[in-house]
């Protein structure tokens, strides 16, 4: 017998709805951002949890902020525990890795309690990276910093909105802190109405459908992400998976993996201790990491919940740099995930080779460039990712010209545009023809791109990594090539960097972004002669240099 | 025959090329309409179209205006039938085309396969010179290697060129410069750039454009040219226009120049039909949804205006990020859901319904062609939604046991009967048409509540009342002919061109003039245009409408000015009115500077389109055209004992009331209990929701 709340086809109407809630919020903040980081490069995440703090249902965005949002909220329901202390129309807010931000202060979290029939029946919330957050370095990023106090405002799960008004000593505190306040105003408020829309929506299938039914259909919603998870996971090989591997900055990294019937453990305990230079990440940061490895091993093609993730089982050591404890700064806590991600990737590449490619550039390969615009006189800040290649794979040849695996329905911003709002030229922006990725199947391309400054006293800031070791080659495929950025002073001598913190640019200086080919797979003497010559029509490659890799052509 | 005007509309589609004729009397105002349906005929396109002239007994030697829609674009792009196409561009920027935006949009997946660029990268060439974002030339136009590479493309079978240069869209002089070279260098090749197009900003989606438009030139110049001879042939000496994606119709002439604007003619002129009608009725606010056979697609008009926008991309979904073109095209939501979509069950019970589609071979499992997949029609035929013994308009047997069979396949799995496993397909369905129906509505800030459903295409008349209940909007219209409401659209439509113009100026006193300028710029050019297609200057008509920001922000919000030129007087009341547009859509308001990021500039000009007479009440009762009551399962509401009625015989002035079916050859009306029926003036069906 079907009753309402149970019936299995009313259930599927509210988890549909539940997408199209946390798409609906995606598109409402995209549209209303000021920074570009958020509304082109879609740095950001929607999501909708259920009363206990568990992910029901997630927007469109990175992939890597997608387990983010549960971890914030829960830390709000345990600080805010008492009688009245969470109202309808409250909103709330965190960006501290050590109150639930998970990744850095720049990244502010703001969550919305949904309330029906008097009590809280879900959670609506979003993520978004802000241009700046004050600290000592514009853009609030920088390798110098030693602390987390020096960067920026630390928001430490507060309450910003009470019963539908804000509260506005705390919002003229988080405004004046900003290099940029006009910005983070803007953008605070249209993480505001992200969450309202998605309150609206949430209040409205809660009084349709009654509040049992909606939550029950959360409730089953996770159990079937759980289901799907398990199921997948007797797929996998079993057994335990190692791998140590260097890092460019000489630290070497550790991960175990093991895989059975019903877990996924991931042992990060081996590894180094925090550091006092922001290239550390919190635990909540690493789970986040092996989600999405796990996400995509298991069930890559369905929406991702909390139940998806209740097998995997993460392994740290507080103080470690997996692990971190306050106060060890965070900024380029990103590269950090990335590198596990990627160790995570590579560990388990040689037992699945089916499912797992050779491997990418895999650096976010964060590019901060500031200035004045010679035209306008305004401040504007460039903060974007790059693009790179990918690794290639047994179904063929990899992609290149993607953003890295962190990031998902991502932009790059047209040249047309970043010349009139930045106020720069790019002189170009082309695939990468550098040697690197060769092998049965090449990788994908990197990027070249000139930025060329048109006033003085503009900075460059950067972190890549793979930078020393680039993306890994399988079977025989050769490695790809590094990520870096080079400054190349009007007249003087070009530089490269992996990480350059606050570079004065001048007039006329050039700073170029080179971002890697993904790693090679197979023998290159094995690729099909007419790949070869292709590659050498469309000018990736010399005649010469094809018959020394390949052979003869 | 002298004192009658005669109107047609032809569609070619996939399967099948349809007419509409509206013979209309000059003296009474009075038509006859004629509709035919006959097989497409490709690649000779032209034949179907004569095809169904000769089958609907319309002569082409009485035609007085012709309008005609064609899917030969979208088919050339989807099936990649166009040209080879070779592409210049600026200096540094040859890869734009392949790096494109480098999102991922299954982002989980990491076997994801980028697009592939439509052009080679030894086929996408390179000239040095160089414009700023302000149209000032910083580095002159080399064009000393295009003969070579002119000589490349030859040996390598290029047939199209496209041009895109960065910043073209603030001064196009180097794409001038570099199209009058390659025409000069390479006489009768087929070439465009990328200004002809847009004047918008964004390099990979503009030079994308190009390349797609260059595509499909050849050969969509090819088709256009053989229908006109084949008319012509036939003695037609009346006018014909094409339909295109912005709502409008254009010359064939323009159309030929630049055929990438018809890439979604038909869906347009759906929707510019449902504008037209709202009109005519007094329904200005209208949530337009069209069911076929495979998809569902909707479209909001508010106070009769569609909307038109140049974001469109093809083959974009869930999992892939699909090619821009950066055309004007009525803003639409398009889903995988129409009547032959797949009812499936997954490996944890759950049912979903779409986007795979049974298409027309096998179809739905009632047409007993072998289909053994349960589509929406098997359960709205076993729900008694669809008479079994007039599916089609009786043109086919429905097979009710390969329906059921079907039907039961999917209840075992979700463990229920026949019927409940149809219930849940319907629900299902009319599930993922609401989500789509809210994007166009509630995720833009409108209240679906203050507007009036008007539902066509082969199912929309099925689903449109349970849609319209679960979005509470009180009034729904189902239009006379509703299977060919299309092509009544393109009869209904002007000649219109949409103009997107980039220009970065912010929204101040000191600023009314040049926006004025660039205003009184384009509508120039756009007298220009008609002109030398001999239409009068003073015929053209224009709509203005501003694309705004807050400052720092990149995505716009368009506002329609009123008439009038813009003067720093004015500057005050405009920037209200994107202030209060701004927070409908987004639940806030900014104290901030305002910016104007570019124009759209609306260029009209009217070419006898149909205009409508209202019939009076009969004064015949429904029951005249009541056929009989049968059972029919209205889901959610339970089963019911339904009037029938014969669509055919519905008259000016009916009414009744639901439970009831409404009948006719293309479509099947559904009206639910409690709902009250009227029959218009013009046939329309119009259905008021309870409450």
């Amino acid at each position: 017998m079907t009753t309402p709340a149970n019936d299995p086809i009313t259930l599927e109407i509210i988890q549909n709805s539940l997408q199209s809630t946390a798409d609906e919020m995606f598109a409402a903040m995209k549209k209303t951002a000021m920074s570009s980081i958020i509304y082109e490069v879609l740095d950001m995440g929607t999501g909708i949890m259920d009363a206990r703090g568990e992910l029901a249902s997630s927007g469109a965005g990175i992939p890597a902020f997608i387990g983010v949002l549960d971890k914030a909220v829960k830390v709000l329901i345990a600080k805010f525990d008492k009688p009245g202390d969470i109202e309808p129309g409250d909103v709330f807010a965190t960006n501290d890795p050590y109150y639930g931000g998970v990744t850095h202060l720049n990244d502010i979290i703001v969550a919305m309690p949904v309330f029906a029939d008097g009590r809280i029946i879900a959670w609506t919330a979003n993520i978004a990276h802000n241009s700046d957050v004050g600290g000592m370095a514009p853009g609030s990023l920088t390798g110098e910093a030693t602390e987390i106090f020096q960067e920026g405002l630390r928001l430490p799960a507060i309450k910003i909105i009470s019963k539908g008004k804000p509260i506005a000593p705390v919002m003229d505190v988080i405004k004046v802190n900003s290099r940029m306040p006009d910005v983070l105003e803007g953008d605070v408020w249209a993480a505001i109405a992200s969450v309202r829309v998605g309150d609206r929506r949430l209040k409205e299938l809660a009084t349709k459908y009654g509040v049992d039914t909606f939550e029950n259909a959360m409730d089953s919603f996770m159990d079937y992400g759980e289901k799907t998870s398990l199921k997948a996971l007797k797929d996998l090989p079993h057994g335990t998976f190692d791998l140590s591997e260097e890092q460019d900055d000489g630290r070497t990294f550790n991960v175990k993996i093991t895989i059975s019937d019903d877990e996924f453990i991931v042992d990060l305990r081996d590894n180094p201790d925090q550091v006092a230079n922001p290239i550390n990440t919190s635990r909540d940061g690493v789970m986040v990491a092996a989600q999405m490895i796990f996400k995509s091993l298991t069930d890559a093609y369905s929406p991702a919940n909390g139940g998806s993730f209740r097998p995997i089982r993460l392994l740290t050591r507080e103080g470690s740099v997996f692990h971190a404890s306050e106060p060890a700064p965070i900024g380029f806590y990103y590269e950090i995930e990335l590198r596990v991600y990627d160790i995570m990737w590579r560990c388990l590449a040689p037992h699945m080779p089916d499912r797992l490619a050779a491997g990418h550039f895999a650096s976010v390969c964060g590019t901060f460039i500031g200035g004045t615009h010679p035209d306008t006189g305004r401040q504007y800040t460039i903060i974007e990712p790059q693009l790179g290649g990918w690794g290639a794979s047994r179904q063929g040849d990899g992609n290149s010209a993607m953003f890295c695996g962190f990031h998902g329905e991502t932009f790059n911003c047209p040249a047309e545009i970043n010349e009139a709002r930045n106020g720069l030229y790019v002189d170009r922006m082309e695939l990468n023809t550098a040697p690197g990725g060769e092998g049965k199947y090449t990788g994908g391309r990197g990027i070249v791109m000139d930025y060329r400054v048109r006033n003085d006293n503009g900075f460059l800031t950067a972190g890549y990594t793979r930078s020393k070791f680039p993306a890994w080659g399988v079977d025989g495929g050769r490695d790809g090539s590094p990520n870096y950025v080079e400054f190349r002073p009007k007249g003087g001598e070009p530089e490269q960097f992996a990480f350059v913190s606050g570079q004065v640019t001048n007039t006329d200086d050039v700073i170029r972004v080179v971002t890697g080919n993904g790693g090679g797979l197979g023998d290159p003497k094995e690729r099909d002669r007419d790949l070869v010559r292709r590659d050498i029509k469309n000018g990736l490659i010399s005649k010469e240099k094809a018959e020394e890799i390949y052979g003869p052509v | 025959m002298a004192n009658k005007t005669i109107r047609v509309a032809t569609d070619v589609g996939g399967t099948f090329t349809d007419l509409v004729c509206f013979e209309t009397d000059r003296d009474s105002g009075q038509s006859r309409i004629i509709t035919a349906k006959s097989d497409t005929t490709p690649p000779n396109f032209e034949k179907g179209v004569l095809n169904v002239l000769a089958k609907g007994e319309v002569d082409p030697k009485s035609i007085d205006f012709l309008a005609h829609g064609t899917t030969v674009v979208i088919n050339a792009l989807t099936e990649r039938k166009g040209v080879k196409v070779g592409l210049i561009t600026t200096a540094g920027f040859r890869d734009t085309l392949e790096i494109a935006r480098g999102n991922r949009p299954d982002f989980f997946n990491l076997h994801y396969k980028k697009p592939e660029p439509f052009v080679p990268r030894y086929l996408r060439r390179e000239l040095p010179g160089r414009m700023t974002y302000r149209g000032d030339e910083i580095a002159a136009l080399d064009l000393s290697p295009l003969a070579g590479i002119v000589e490349d493309f030859k040996a390598d079978g290029v047939e199209a060129v496209a041009i895109c240069f960065l910043h073209s869209y603030a001064n196009p002089a180097h794409e001038q410069a570099a199209m009058a070279e390659v025409e000069k260098l390479w006489p009768g090749v087929s070439v465009v750039s990328s200004h002809q197009i847009t004047r918008e900003w964004r390099e990979y989606e503009r030079s994308n454009t190009a390349v797609l438009s260059a595509y499909v030139q050849p050969v969509a110049q090819r088709y256009l040219k053989r229908l006109e001879d084949g008319l012509t042939g036939d003695g037609f000496g009346g006018s014909l226009y094409v339909m295109q994606s912005n709502c409008g119709v254009d010359s064939l002439e323009a159309v030929s120049r630049i055929p990438i604007t018809m890439v979604e003619s038909g869906p347009a002129s759906g929707f510019w039909g449902a504008a037209e009608l709202g009109k005519l009725i007094g329904e200005p606010n209208v949530l337009a949804l069209d069911i076929g056979g495979t998809t569902a697609k909707c479209s909001l008009i508010e106070n009769g205006q569609v909307k038109i926008m140049t974001d469109y991309w093809i083959e974009r979904d869930r999992t892939s990020a699909g090619y821009p073109i950066m055309v004007p095209v009525v803003d639409l939501v398009e889903i995988g859901n129409g009547g032959g979509s797949i009812a499936w069950v997954d490996d944890f019970g759950k049912l979903h319904v779409g986007p795979q589609s049974a298409g027309a071979l096998p179809g739905p499992a009632a047409y007993g062609k072998g289909g053994t997949n349960a589509t929406t029609t098997d359960a709205n035929l076993w729900l008694g939604r669809i008479n079994r013994d007039y599916f089609c308009g009786g043109e086919i047997d429905a097979d009710m046991d390969a329906a059921g069979k079907a039907i039961k396949a999917v209840g075992k799995k979700l463990g229920v009967d026949a019927s409940e496993a149809a219930r849940g397909i319907v629900r299902i369905a009319n599930n993922n048409m609401v989500n789509a129906l809210k994007l166009v509505s509630l995720n833009r800030g409108f209240d679906p509540r203050d507007f009036t459903l008007v539902a066509f295409g082969g199912g929309g008349a099925m689903h449109a009342v349970a849609l319209a209940q679960e979005l509470g909007v009180k009034k729904v219209v189902i239009p006379a002919g509703a299977s060919v409401f299309s092509a009544w659209g393109m009869m209904m439509s002007d000649l219109r061109r949409d103009y997107f113009v980039t220009n970065l100026a912010d929204l101040s006193g000191d600023s009314a003039d040049s926006i004025e300028a660039l205003f009184a710029e384009t509508e120039d050019r756009a007298r220009d245009q008609y002109a030398a297609e001999g239409i009068d200057r003073a015929k053209v008509k224009f709509l203005r409408f501003a694309k705004f920001r807050y400052q720092n922000q990149e995505h716009t919000t368009e506002v329609l000015l009123e008439d009038g030129p813009v003067t720093a007087e004015r500057i005050a009341a405009i920037e209200a009115s994107f202030h209060e547009t701004y927070e409908r859509e987004y639940t806030y308001r900014l104290d901030a500077p305002v910016e104007l990021v570019g124009i759209h500039l609306v260029a009209s000009a009217e070419v006898g389109k149909l205009t409508m007479k209202s019939e009076e009440p009969t004064g015949n009762p429904a029951s005249d055209a009541l056929k009989g009551k049968r059972d029919v399962d209205y889901a959610l509401e339970g089963v019911h004992q339904a009037d029938i009625y014969d669509g055919t015989k519905l008259e000016s002035g009916m009414t009744f009331a639901g439970p009831a079916v409404v009948e006719d050859p293309g479509t099947t009306i559904v009206i639910h209990p409690g709902n009250q029926v009227a029959v218009d003036g013009y046939r329309n069906i119009r259905i008021t929701i309870e409450k």
